[in-house]
């Protein structure tokens, strides 16, 4: 396991566009969630802030979590690219060739996406610590809702891996990335309203990535959620799902790559 | 002595077109083993059917006597009908990474870049490089760690006359060294000259496999022209010995039995009065074998 992760660095450690993407990543969420605890920034109107502005603990996990689940696309495109790469190089072949069998190929790639979701996560936490002391609250209540911290870490696997077979299925770059965007914020938006209006209101938490989205939402949300009657699932459901969705993402991706032509 | 390779009826479809039925042949240790055809006739699908980039739909094939596939393929260096890289990595570097897959010949890495001519333009990335230079990196990756075996599809393509003649000198010199070497080509000369075996492919079917001295049956043929080709064409007919005759440009050409030599033919048209203007001994070439395999069924 070890061998195929340090093969898969090799790959991208010289690869500018992965450098790029990831230090946009780390700023952009460093920077967000800055501008939000001084109160430049806001969500939502003036008398309704979708976040807390108060970057103690324990509400600085639910804010640094929001932020993570809204970048995690970032990563989710360099997964992308990563892999659409080795399809358009033929690399994928040529390491098949030069001796990994095929399941190797598969899981080294499962193996970065598995370390990029700890990464993240660690950086979350990272964060979370950070704003939390910062902001002079003390150290005892921190561990109030970092049950988030692991609800990151599910939906990072869940959005990479869906990203990695969509990357499996597709092979191409440009198509991928359009196909997982168009997904994640039309095609899903849709079907969650149309199971809502025929099945009922909670057949659309079912939904791959809506499951793993609706683990990290935030008080005000859930009131008004609440408020409409349409209260969340509970979050083992919620996880139950995400990590069902993940096996079946890998299911699928393991069976298509070893059954087919390359 | 083990065969190296041992395909088993080995058939391949894509969608209605067939590109591979029911193929069988075995390639022995140490051979020079060529995979000859023209464009389609599945030299590349069956090369990578065997490496495990295709699926076949039928048949079996096994190297080295059963070893497992991905542990026989790191005994193996191959290039598949292009050269494959990292475009934004150097050919260093991406070396390092065919190495560590094989698990063998990190070491190697200049001394191979060294054997393909490429030292120089070591840290240049991928992307950087002419077709020839991708075309060296690609053999030279596969002669990293010292494999037993090279499986290589083409592996003339996009080289100057230069590159050609080294190849065709690095076959004679890793042969020598007891490397078994399995050649797909269309450039009959140079498969001619480096091979020990050869098998036929068209459209699909294998059409001849063996030693080449026993596939290519040496049979000469013998030009001659003359003032009235006509009486020249009755004389021949008439000649004992003669097999066929056929019809050259402005030439006519014999088949004859071995006894039959140039000396002979001259004797004999001098006897019946008629002069030869040009008698010529012709070695008949794989590549006039192949083209009638392949251009006419009939005549197999």
């Amino acid at each position: 396991m070890l061998s195929l992760l340090s093969i898969e660095w090799l790959k991208i450690k010289r690869y500018r566009t992965f450098w790029i993407l990831s230090a946009m990543f780390i700023v952009l969420l460093f920077l967000c969630n800055w501008l939000y605890s001084t109160g430049i920034m806001k969500l939502g109107g003036p008398a309704n802030q979708i976040l807390n502005s108060n970057y103690t603990f324990p509400n600085v996990w639910d804010n640094v979590t929001y932020f993570t689940k809204l970048f995690s696309g970032l990563l989710a495109i360099i997964i992308t690219i990563i892999t659409t790469n080795e399809y358009q190089f033929r690399t994928n072949r040529q390491n098949v060739i030069d001796g990994w069998k095929r399941e190797q190929f598969f899981q080294a790639k499962w193996l970065m996406v598995l370390c990029m979701s700890i990464t993240v996560t660690l950086y979350s936490f990272l964060l979370g610590m950070f704003f939390g002391l910062y902001n002079g609250s003390p150290v005892s209540g921190a561990t109030e809702h970092m049950v988030k911290l692991g609800y990151v870490f599910i939906l990072t696997m869940n959005y990479f891996g869906f990203a990695l077979t969509l990357s499996f299925l597709i092979k191409r770059s440009g198509m991928t990335i359009i196909s997982f965007l168009l997904y994640a914020y039309v095609i899903e938006g849709i079907a969650y309203q149309v199971l809502k209006w025929k099945v009922n209101q909670h057949a659309g938490d079912f939904l791959p990535m809506e499951s793993a989205a609706n683990l990290i939402t935030f008080p005000v949300m859930d009131m008004a959620r609440k408020m409409m009657n349409n209260e969340p699932l509970a979050s083992s459901t919620l996880v139950g799902m995400s990590v069902g969705w993940t096996i079946v993402y890998y299911i699928f991706g393991r069976i298509r790559l070893l059954k087919s032509d390359w | 002595m083990e065969q190296i390779l041992s395909i088993q009826q080995i058939s391949k479809s894509y969608g209605p077109v067939q590109a591979l039925k029911g193929v069988s042949f075995d390639v022995p240790e140490g051979s020079v083993y060529g995979i000859l055809g023209p464009n389609g006739s599945g030299k590349t699908t069956l090369l990578a059917t065997i490496l495990d980039v295709l699926l076949a739909d039928s048949g079996t094939y096994s190297w080295f006597g059963g070893m497992p596939h991905d542990a026989a393929r790191r005994k193996i260096g191959a290039l598949l009908e292009t050269p494959n890289f990292y475009h934004y990595l150097s050919a260093i570097d991406n070396l390092e990474i065919t190495a560590a897959i094989r698990q063998n010949g990190s070491t190697d890495r200049l001394k191979v870049l060294e054997q393909v001519g490429l030292l120089e333009r070591k840290d240049s990335k991928f992307q950087t490089y002419s077709l020839g230079m991708k075309q060296r990196l690609a053999i030279g990756a596969a002669l990293l760690g010292n494999p037993k075996v090279l499986v290589l599809d083409e592996p003339t393509n996009g080289l100057d006359p230069n590159g050609i003649a080294e190849i065709r000198q690095l076959i004679r010199d890793l042969s020598k060294q007891g490397i078994t070497i399995i050649i797909a080509s269309h450039l009959l000369d140079e498969i001619e000259k480096v091979c020990t075996h050869v098998a036929i492919l068209k459209r699909g079917n294998l059409l001849l496999q063996g030693p080449v001295n026993e596939v290519l049956v040496s049979e000469d043929q013998i030009e001659v022209i003359s003032k009235d080709i006509e009486t020249l064409r009755a004389a021949l007919q008439a000649m004992p010995g003669i097999k066929r005759i056929t019809n050259g440009d402005r030439t006519l050409l014999l088949a004859c039995e071995p006894s039959v030599d140039t000396y002979a033919i001259n004797e004999y048209c001098i006897s019946k009065g008629i002069v030869l203007s040009h008698l010529l001994l012709r070695k008949k070439s794989l590549e006039t074998k192949f083209m009638e395999l392949t251009n006419d069924p009939a005549k197999n």
